[in-house]
């Protein structure tokens, strides 16, 4: 009987799906495991390197920051994470508020990133810079009429100006240094300035920001350097240019991506081991290259497109104030209705 | 309840409550306080919030209702050009991922979009804001979801008897009131049951609103988590949301009523033929709308991908179709399986209205967000892990995450109401009278369930497989969290791609599960067409 057999088929599928359930990594010594929110596509060359200089491998999993913190504090000492990298300082500082880190602060370390880029106690290492400022159309604005993050908030940018959506953790950990640098008060008409010259619902992603712009939609914009960096990759003669905002004052927004060694990993020193790497030199040229960001270490060049940009301020808040401000970012935020 | 009844219902039971674990870790959040954020959200996100969910659920599912019962009638019941391909073309739709036709949707539309830059350089017309209002986004979810009722309508005006139609034209009715006054009260159940699975994923959606930039209640379930770290009260949002999800299935069991149909009968003769203008007129209308969901949408996914195939294409590819063939079949292999037990028509059953909610309980998983339902569930295990450790074992935790296992139950727990409605409308075909003969007979319910429930529900529990396969061979935020090592599928590559701003590389994955998706919609349309 036909009906028969699907349905003696279904069952076999069924007890294959729950026969073949579960596939636990024997990690060996030789295995580093990386939790990641930094995208597969990003590390994966990287790691491969990695290996090939050392001899190591490197297991990995991407996720969401979030979900990937919960995770590890659900699985505690039993982790099989000996190493969590993320893409926002502010994912760094409540990663090592929940514990999730252990201190690491060799010479190597110390000596590749700067301070103000790494967490005081060393739970965590950034290994990347992005710098997030203002993107205007060469078509319809003069740079001399740009300054500050704070300017765009002035009613002459009114019906002018796009932004990205508040739900991006850039965008969180923009105005958490704003409130940083200006005060609660100050941070707050800015904010609301920004939101009344909106020629746009805010945007989902920077691509679309600069979209907006090169359509004419609006005429300036707050972006990610590599965003911008890839665009121009692609139309070299894009009407579009960078302005490096708050120079005269607190220098530009920087975020970074970065990773720390887990508090319960099982090879801590594969996964130093593996931190260590990913600030030298070699590792951080491939690191921003990959990706079009600012090296964390000041010794490596930037990507050849990345340095016609220029030398800037960058605003040198230690991080994880970005991270310990955020909740009051996002509630200031929603207050004023910046979607 | 007679000892008989116990024994069969209280697997029925058991397996119920196991399928709603997730539903009930997250409903328990409200044992822990949420306070300040609460306070916080009701000042600033919440009244905005609850106003434009309420807007989207009616505009969408007033949307949906009545273009997918249109189309669903047309092409049952009138005869016009095209009619033959476009009554499976139809079902496309449902292949591409609701986020991936939105960011299409965006990337035509929007300001930047080439259609407005034509509407402004060639028509001379004045830009403006597609993702500012409403109508963008309710118009986006109305293409996407159309089908969910289009498939539910169509079946269910298959099996309406034609002579009712003819008596109904004997009498002078014109077609419009034969639709209103004969067809439509009839596939009232069918559309609900459409209409409800619609909402309950417009409900549950982040992708697309995210793209727009709209708030609706995920909004603020996000927020709670993502920026004020604060799971408990994501929970706690996500059980009001479980909570709407009840009453719509509420008001879903209301509409349809006592109306129970039995007609398996189906007849091949369209009442209507629709000649010369009026015909390709209405061909124009269909095509249309498989135009703007479907083929303009993968155009643009082919476009995309062309330039940038050799680049993105690797050996990579291999294992993320191997691992999300393996997820999207062993899934809705076991979805359709818990639910056709779930289904099984029995007296016990229908007689016992406690089990009948609980059964309904078990399905609400569809209206959670992906990733709430992922956390419920690692919860659920650290509960079990406390439980464990208190009596001298240990943490079950490292084992169980990111096992197939747990992911497989995620997807059981949040699928269960497609594979449980198309399993549930079949067994509702069947008349009790079997069951009276069988126990006359003294034949067992064993043999009953064998030789006769299964053959007569497989066509429905075969097409719950086919929607559950597509189902999880979209479902992204689980399967991003849950996923063994190594399991990386093709929604999780495309996610990856395009949140990084690489839109053209991430159509190729996205036109690759276009096309198994579209292969497993043949594959239930061939089945559809067999048992018709």
């Amino acid at each position: 009987m036909f009906t028969k057999r699907i349905i003696v088929s279904i069952l076999a599928l069924a007890t294959l799906a729950v026969g073949s359930i579960t596939q636990i990594q024997a990690a060996t010594d030789d295995t580093v495991t990386v939790y990641s929110s930094r995208k597969e596509h990003l590390i994966q060359s990287l790691f491969k390197q990695f290996t090939k200089d050392t001899g190591i491998e490197v297991n990995y999993l991407t996720g969401k920051g979030g979900d990937l913190i919960e995770r590890m504090k659900l699985e505690g000492k039993n982790t099989p994470a000996d190493m969590f990298m993320t893409v926002d300082a502010g994912d760094l500082w409540y990663a090592g508020t929940q514990d999730v880190f252990r201190p690491v602060l060799t010479d190597t370390l110390q000596n590749n990133i700067p301070s103000y880029l790494r967490d005081p106690s060393g739970l965590w290492a950034g290994l990347s810079v992005r710098a997030r400022t203002i993107v205007y159309s060469t078509e319809r604005v003069d740079p001399s009429e740009l300054s500050t993050y704070a300017d765009l908030a002035d009613s002459k940018w009114q019906g002018r100006l796009c932004l990205r959506t508040s739900k991006k953790i850039y965008t969180k950990s923009l105005v958490a240094s704003i409130i940083h640098n200006e005060g609660e008060e100050a941070a707050e008409a800015i904010v609301s300035g920004w939101v009344n010259n909106l020629a746009a619902t805010p945007n989902a992603k920077d691509s679309h920001v600069m979209n907006a712009i090169l359509a004419g939609q609006c005429d300036v914009g707050l972006v990610n350097t590599y965003y911008f960096g890839r665009l121009i990759e692609e139309t070299s003669d894009a009407p579009l240019s960078l302005f490096w905002a708050n120079q005269e004052t607190t220098g530009v927004h920087v975020n970074v991506s970065g990773a720390g060694v887990t508090k319960h990993a099982s090879n801590p020193e594969g996964a130093i081991r593996l931190l260590e790497w990913l600030s030298s030199p070699k590792a951080q040229a491939i690191y921003g290259s990959l990706n079009k960001e600012y090296p964390a270490n000041q010794s490596v060049a930037s990507d050849e497109i990345v340095s016609t940009w220029g030398a800037f301020k960058q605003d040198d808040m230690n991080l994880a104030i970005a991270g310990i401000l955020q909740a009051d970012a996002v509630a200031l935020m929603q207050r004023i209705g910046y979607k | 309840m007679d000892r008989f009844c116990f024994k069969t219902n209280i697997w029925i039971v058991l397996l119920a409550l196991i399928v709603a674990t997730p539903i009930f870790v997250v409903a328990s959040a409200w044992l822990l306080p949420g306070g300040e954020l609460w306070a916080h959200f009701a000042q600033t996100l919440l009244t905005d919030l609850v106003v434009s969910t309420v807007i989207l659920l009616f505009g969408v599912g007033f949307g949906v209702s009545v273009l997918g019962t249109i189309l669903a009638y047309l092409v049952v019941m009138v005869e016009f050009p095209g009619r033959r391909w476009l009554e499976w073309a139809l079902f496309l739709p449902f292949a591409i991922p609701a986020y991936v036709l939105a960011f299409v949707y965006l990337g035509v539309f929007d300001y930047s979009g080439y259609a407005q830059v034509w509407m402004r350089e060639a028509l001379g017309l004045a830009g403006f804001d597609i993702r500012a209002g409403h109508w963008a986004i309710i118009l986006t979810f109305i293409l996407v979801f159309y089908p969910y009722v289009y498939m539910m309508a169509r079946a269910s005006f298959k099996r309406q008897k034609i002579h009712m139609i003819e008596a109904g034209k004997m009498l002078g009715a014109s077609p419009v009131r034969v639709f209103w006054k004969i067809s439509v009260p009839l596939a009232r159940p069918a559309i609900a049951a459409g209409l409800l699975v619609t909402l309950m994923e417009t409900l549950a959606d982040f992708g697309v609103v995210s793209l727009f930039n709209y708030s609706t209640f995920t909004t603020a379930i996000y927020s709670a988590w993502g920026d004020f770290r604060s799971i408990e009260v994501a929970a706690q949002l996500a059980s009001l949301l479980v909570l709407v999800a009840f009453f719509l299935i509420y008001f879903e069991r209301r509409a349809r009523g006592k109306a129970k149909y039995y007609s398996i009968d189906v007849s091949h003769i369209r009442p209507y033929t629709a000649n010369g203008w009026i015909g390709w007129l209405l061909f124009a209308f269909v095509f249309g709308v498989f135009m703007l969901s479907f083929a303009m949408p993968i155009l643009q996914i082919i476009i995309w991908s062309v330039d940038v195939f050799a680049k993105e294409w690797s050996g990579k590819y291999t294992g993320l179709l191997t691992s999300t063939a393996i997820l999207t079949l062993s899934a809705a292999a076991l979805t359709v399986t818990v639910a056709t037990i779930l289904a099984l028509p029995s007296s016990c059953k229908s007689k016992s209205n406690v089990l009948q909610t609980l059964i309904r309980f078990s399905t609400l998983g569809y209206a959670l967000p992906g990733s709430v339902m992922a956390v419920g569930l690692m919860y659920g295990v650290q509960n079990i892990s406390l439980i464990n450790e208190y009596f001298g074992g240990s943490s079950l935790n490292h084992l169980l995450f990111g096992s197939i296992a747990l992911l497989l139950f995620a997807y059981v727990s949040r699928f269960m109401a497609i594979a449980y409605n198309s399993a549930n409308a079949s067994a509702e075909q069947i008349k009790p009278v079997f069951e009276q003969s069988a126990r006359l007979l003294g034949a067992s319910r064993f043999r009953l369930i064998l030789q006769v429930y299964l053959p007569m529900m497989t066509p429905g529990i075969m097409a719950g497989a086919l929607l559950v396969a597509v189902d999880v061979m979209k479902e992204l935020p689980a399967t991003y969290l849950l996923r063994p090592f190594g399991w990386d599928t093709l929604a999780i590559r495309v996610y990856e791609l395009s949140a990084e701003g690489l839109f053209e590389r991430a159509a190729v994955p996205a036109l690759m599960m276009v096309v198994f998706g579209a292969i497993l919609m043949l594959a239930f349309n061939k089945l559809d067409s067999s048992r018709l």
